[in-house]
């Protein structure tokens, strides 16, 4: 069977796709399947993210609606949906539960590792936000400890290690 | 030997500021106070390296400077295609830049000549945690730092290497390759990011997933496997060069480049890049790979205009490119 883009090589590549309900099905050579992307599983996801985003999100969309806004940026989860954008930070709490299968999706995972951010601690110009966290975990430790909660206290415990090897 | 192999390392990193909307979501006074907070933490940061960065004014600038930034790399297509309510701030030596309101609020970008991951994440790793001293990042527990686009949650980080693969690229194996690579996490593509062609074989391998792998692992992952392909690259060298009809491709290629009068941006860089086979494997002595890695760089059509500095028609550039070329080689 010859390609059905360029019409002149022995095609080898038979790509399925959905694409927003959309079923096509082509057969293509190898050199036209890679230039439309299809050598490449994950760069043609991202090229055609927000079309999958939005199929993605098709498939758990509630049967009844919950016309639930952000409280920070108004948007709704069918807004993400449909734009495959998130709206802001506080658009992930607020869709935690929605969005959480698609990301299983693109990463595989859900659970971030590697190097965290300083943020959401108060901090004066005087008093870098690094040295405030380390004291506010430590007292939290300290009252976990008194509190018996050793539980509380060895998570503590590590994410004061954890920082303060950062700083170090 | 890496370096014949590997063009450059470049790392980048996604932040969003946790009280403002994602970028597309935020209005004109919203950016430009973003903008502004930026470019405080920064100045103010307590480091010798943060006071050295410019700003780049996109008010007066021409379309063919935007994009002559893009052909360098220094911005994404994305930034230039509307500058509004946008901002660059801009290190040279190392090459630092920092896209503010593009996709996310910040995007912080290392690129350096050769093989350098470790270094050049060491460096964007610093800027960050200035930033994130003096800044509100958005970032959860489980979810890290927030971005606009969930594909880059977690670290928001993309390391990535550029490569020069011609022998593999001429053996047949780089759709093989890149089928392979995607299920390691890894994408590879050609030289202008996504679905382009991979002109003059330069390909851009990087990490693919950010979310539940730490930087360190991604870019050790990114490491083997660069590895491994400047291996099976030299390991294809060896036996191309072998050939006497590669090498007379090869020395055919430098003669239409050292005296050709006219030459397209396409034709130029597929020669030059086996005129760069030719340095690599001992056939050309008396022309360097930064010489032709310059080369590359300073044909693309925008970045031609703007060192001649007016605009040209396309048989005009490939007039002055081949001009270019002939006096840089001869």
């Amino acid at each position: 069977m010859k390609c059905q883009k360029c019409g002149k090589d022995h095609a080898n590549t038979h790509v399925k796709t959905i694409i927003n309900g959309d079923y096509k099905e082509y057969v293509l050579c190898a050199d036209c399947a890679k230039e439309m992307g299809y050598g490449n599983i994950f760069g043609n996801m991202q090229q055609e993210f927000s079309n999958m985003l939005g199929s993605f999100f098709g498939n758990t969309l509630p049967a009844v609606s919950q016309a639930t806004h952000c409280p920070s940026c108004g948007s709704t989860y069918y807004d993400i949906a449909d734009s495959g954008k998130v709206g802001c930070a506080d658009c992930y709490s607020t869709f935690y539960d929605l969005l959480l299968p698609s990301i299983r999706r693109m990463h595989g995972n859900t659970t971030h590792c590697g190097k965290k951010s300083v943020a959401g601690i108060e901090y004066t110009e005087t008093q870098p936000k690094k040295v405030s966290k380390l004291e506010n975990l430590k007292a939290e430790l300290d009252k976990a400890v008194k509190a018996q909660n050793f539980e509380e206290a060895a998570k503590l415990r590590d994410e004061i290690k954890e920082l303060e090897k950062n700083n170090g | 030997m890496d370096n014949n192999v590997v063009i450059s390392t470049r790392v980048r990193l996604a932040r969003n500021l946790k009280n403002y909307p994602f970028p597309y979501k935020l209005n004109e006074k919203g950016r430009a106070e973003v903008n502004e907070k930026v470019k405080d933490a920064l100045k103010n940061g307590n480091s010798a390296i943060a006071k050295d960065f410019q700003y780049i004014n996109f008010d007066n600038m021409t379309d063919s400077m935007k994009v002559s930034l893009v052909e360098k790399h220094l911005v994404s297509p994305e930034f230039i295609s509307n500058t509004k309510g946008r901002a660059l701030l801009m290190l040279n030596n190392p090459t630092v830049g920092l896209m503010l309101n593009e996709e996310d609020h910040i995007r912080l970008q290392v690129i350096e000549k050769g093989f350098c991951l470790d270094r050049v994440y060491d460096l964007a790793d610093k800027i960050d945690t200035l930033l994130d001293e003096r800044l509100n990042f958005a970032f959860d527990e489980k979810l890290g730092y927030l971005t606009q686009c969930p594909t880059n949650l977690g670290t928001g980080m993309r390391a990535s290497v550029m490569l020069h693969l011609p022998a593999l690229k001429q053996s047949g194996a780089m759709s093989m390759i890149a089928s392979n690579l995607s299920k390691l996490g890894i994408t590879i593509r050609g030289l202008y990011g996504e679905g382009s062609a991979s002109e003059g074989a330069i390909y851009q391998l990087s990490n693919q997933v950010s979310l539940g792998i730490s930087e360190k692992s991604a870019i050790q992952n990114l490491k083997n496997i660069t590895e491994q392909l400047v291996n099976q690259e030299v390991m294809q060298r060896e036996r191309l060069v072998k050939s006497i009809d590669a090498r007379d491709k090869i020395m055919r290629s430098l003669g239409i480049l050292k005296t050709a009068l006219t030459i397209s941006h396409k034709e130029a860089v597929g020669l030059l890049s086996n005129v760069r086979l030719g340095i690599c494997s001992g056939l050309i002595k008396d022309i360097t790979i930064d010489k032709i890695n310059e080369i590359i760089t300073e044909i693309q059509p925008a970045t031609l205009m703007v060192t001649v500095g007016k605009p040209m028609s396309p048989k005009e550039r490939d007039i002055c490119r081949a001009d270019y070329i002939r006096e840089a080689l001869n």
